[in-house]
């Protein structure tokens, strides 16, 4: 966890120091008061301040017990990478049908849920979304091949 | 006169049919919501918000109120029966709802706390009712140097309330006013930190951001520390709700303690329905002449936080509706709310949308009346949400999110860019940096950049215009106090600590 705490306080230096360098591009004062370079320097200046006081005292801290990665982590992991394949699907299934699908793949991939509940289970997802986003609440959701 | 009278308009709005049931379907999803651990009425709210783009903003706003205290009656459901908090306002109601349900009183903690909060919740809709129109009164005196000033306050209160580690509070505050910079800048029309993207010249929606680090981030953070309790097998009879006379008197003034806490701490920025409830807790232990049974069943620590956290999350409307700034991460997803609907929450809101205000108002006595009946007799059904799979659970979040996240511009990048807002939220979670600042620095960016430079622009950039105007001057007085609290802290430690001896 130290060296989490020590990369993520290194993020935020960098962080910084981008939103220092990029609003020095923007113009500091304008004609009638404060540019739109104004606030953003002043926040990448804090930004730089804060980071280094969070850098020394991860620094100086004796106490580096504590893991970054837990033993559920990888569950997480195997959500994000589910969401990330469902994301792109989009184009090619539509929002309904990824979506559903994501909804029973989680159930078997990470619930360990019987086949036939995780198909039962997207079809009626995929029927709900369907009815109550594109058609009751009239969001203009992607369609796929299916036409959904 | 004028006081009866915008009521009974409030009332006349609040009455109708569909504000009944939006508030009805409102205070149900809240208290399910609230029985759920890992979702908060932040996380409920900005899911759903996006779904009342054609609804009336009266009834959308009753529904999202009703959610809000909704969420307080429900998680004490879970702290009482399972000792694990479904939301972080009922923390407290563990330590001593929980000892009391192992006693074979879990009717009577359960009942206490509904009690407790409705008269909680109705006391402070009555001085809410009077106190909010005097602060809107108040308000009209401010002028671009007050806004900042109130908002570096709000800012600087978080360092106060927020949590242990006051410098990630203020990088956190900063991550959020950087965000809400991003865009073409209003005055002179110059693209900020776009990168010549053409979907962030209009900056980022507030509810792909909030979908993302409230919803799909708190999937994340679920699966990986899975909140389970043993869940208390008692049945439970309607008589078993019934108070004994002792439990009633034990618990009267501790209702009345923690809904004066309660109000005060929901009022002010950053307070939070949390905090209050803590603090109603600790005063109610050093209050009592028997503070050692607090922590083994005393129903004075159920009846204060619970009463605390109603009262807080009604009193949390004055700053919203009377200075349009948000105290709460609940009430600045709702601030979006008013943005998204173009009304624009403040001073002037009592004048322009009397309907809106006095109907929201007389929504929460039918909601919190409401609750009180679903808290003593939908009790079981409740419970049995409690063993809904989380993966089911997860997928309606990431369906809410994600069809969310693509209606407000219907595009594809902002469903992309809210799961990498969900990725930055879990990975700011486990690294100890809260998100709260950041979404109220985010909300509240804008009017903070817009008034600092206006004011500026009348002071011709002399900073004097913030401290030669009383009440702005108080403000910032305030913020500098509040920043300056961890490090009189600090030093207070330090003084306190005995000094090291070495022996020779």
């Amino acid at each position: 966890m130290w060296l989490a705490d020590l990369i993520g306080g290194l993020v935020v230096l960098v962080l910084g120091f981008a939103v220092v360098f990029f609003s020095w591009q923007l113009p500091y004062m304008s004609e009638y008061g404060p540019g739109p370079g104004f606030l953003p320097r002043w926040i990448g200046f804090g930004i730089v301040g804060c980071a280094i006081v969070v850098i020394i005292k991860i620094l100086k801290k004796h106490d580096k017990s504590g893991a970054f990665f837990r033993p559920l982590t990888k569950m997480g992991i195997k959500a994000l990478i589910l969401i990330i394949i469902t994301f792109l699907l989009f184009p090619l299934l539509g929002f309904c049908v990824a979506l559903g699908l994501f909804v029973g793949a989680s159930m078997r991939v990470m619930g360990k849920h019987r086949w036939i509940s995780c198909a039962f289970t997207t079809v009626v997802t995929v029927i709900a979304i369907h009815y109550i986003f594109a058609h009751w609440l009239s969001i203009p959701l992607p369609t796929g091949m299916i036409g959904w | 006169m004028d006081l009866l009278h915008n009521l009974y308009t409030g009332f006349t709005i609040a009455l109708t049919w569909a504000n009944i049931f939006y508030c009805l379907v409102g205070v149900f999803f809240g208290q399910i919501v609230g029985v759920l651990p890992g979702i908060g009425a932040p996380t409920a709210i900005a899911l759903l918000l996006p779904m009342t783009f054609t609804v009336n903003p009266t009834s959308a706003l009753i529904m999202f109120a009703g959610i809000y205290y909704g969420v307080a009656y429900g998680g004490t459901i879970t702290s009482v029966l399972i000792n694990v908090p479904g939301e972080s306002s009922t923390v407290m109601t563990c330590l001593d709802g929980y000892q009391m349900a192992l006693k074979g009183r879990a009717g009577a903690a359960l009942s206490i706390a509904a009690i407790g909060s409705w008269i909680a919740g109705t006391g402070s809709v009555i001085i809410l009712m009077t106190f909010a129109p005097a602060l809107a009164k108040f308000a009209l005196r401010f002028g671009p140097s007050e806004y900042f000033a109130l908002a570096a306050m709000a800012f600087g209160l978080l360092t106060v309330f927020g949590g242990e580690q006051p410098i990630k509070i203020v990088i956190s505050t900063l991550i959020g006013l950087l965000l809400a910079t991003i865009g073409l800048d209003i005055v002179s029309g110059l693209p900020r930190f776009a990168f010549g993207m053409p979907q962030l010249l209009g900056g980022i929606d507030f509810i792909v951001i909030i979908c993302g680090i409230f919803g799909v981030a708190e999937v994340f953070n679920s699966i990986e520390e899975p909140e389970e309790g043993e869940l208390i097998k008692q049945k439970m009879r309607l008589r078993d709700l019934f108070l004994t006379w002792e439990e009633w008197v034990a618990s009267r003034w501790a209702i009345v303690r923690g809904s004066v806490i309660g109000f005060f701490i929901g009022m002010i920025p950053a307070g939070g329905i949390t905090t209050a409830s803590f603090l109603a807790y600790l005063a109610e232990k050093r209050y009592s002449k028997h503070p050692e049974r607090f922590g083994t069943g005393a129903i004075e620590g159920v009846a204060a936080p619970e009463s605390a956290n109603n009262a807080a999350s009604i009193s949390g409307f004055a700053p919203l509706l009377a200075l349009g700034i948000p105290g709460s991460p609940t009430t600045a997803v709702m601030l979006a709310g008013f943005m998204m609907w173009g009304i624009r929450p403040g001073p002037l809101l009592f004048q322009t949308k009397p309907d809106l205000v006095w109907g929201l108002i007389a929504s929460m006595y039918i909601g919190n009346f409401l609750l009180l009946l679903m808290n003593i007799f939908l009790i079981p059904p409740f419970v049995a949400i409690l063993r809904l799979p989380y993966t089911i659970i997860m997928g309606f979040i990431v369906i809410f999110a994600s069809v969310g996240a693509y209606s407000v511009n219907n595009n594809i990048f902002d469903v992309w860019m809210m799961l990498g807002f969900g990725v930055l939220g879990y990975v700011m979670k486990k690294l100890e940096y809260p998100i709260v600042p950041l979404v109220l620095a985010l909300v509240l960016g804008r009017l903070a950049e817009n008034s600092l430079r206006q004011a500026l622009t009348l002071s011709g950039g002399s900073l004097s215009i913030f401290f030669t105007r009383p009440i702005s001057a108080l403000f910032l007085c305030a913020a500098i106090l509040a920043y300056l609290t961890p490090v009189i802290r600090w030093a207070w430690k330090s003084m306190q600590r005995p000094k090291a001896t070495v022996n020779t």
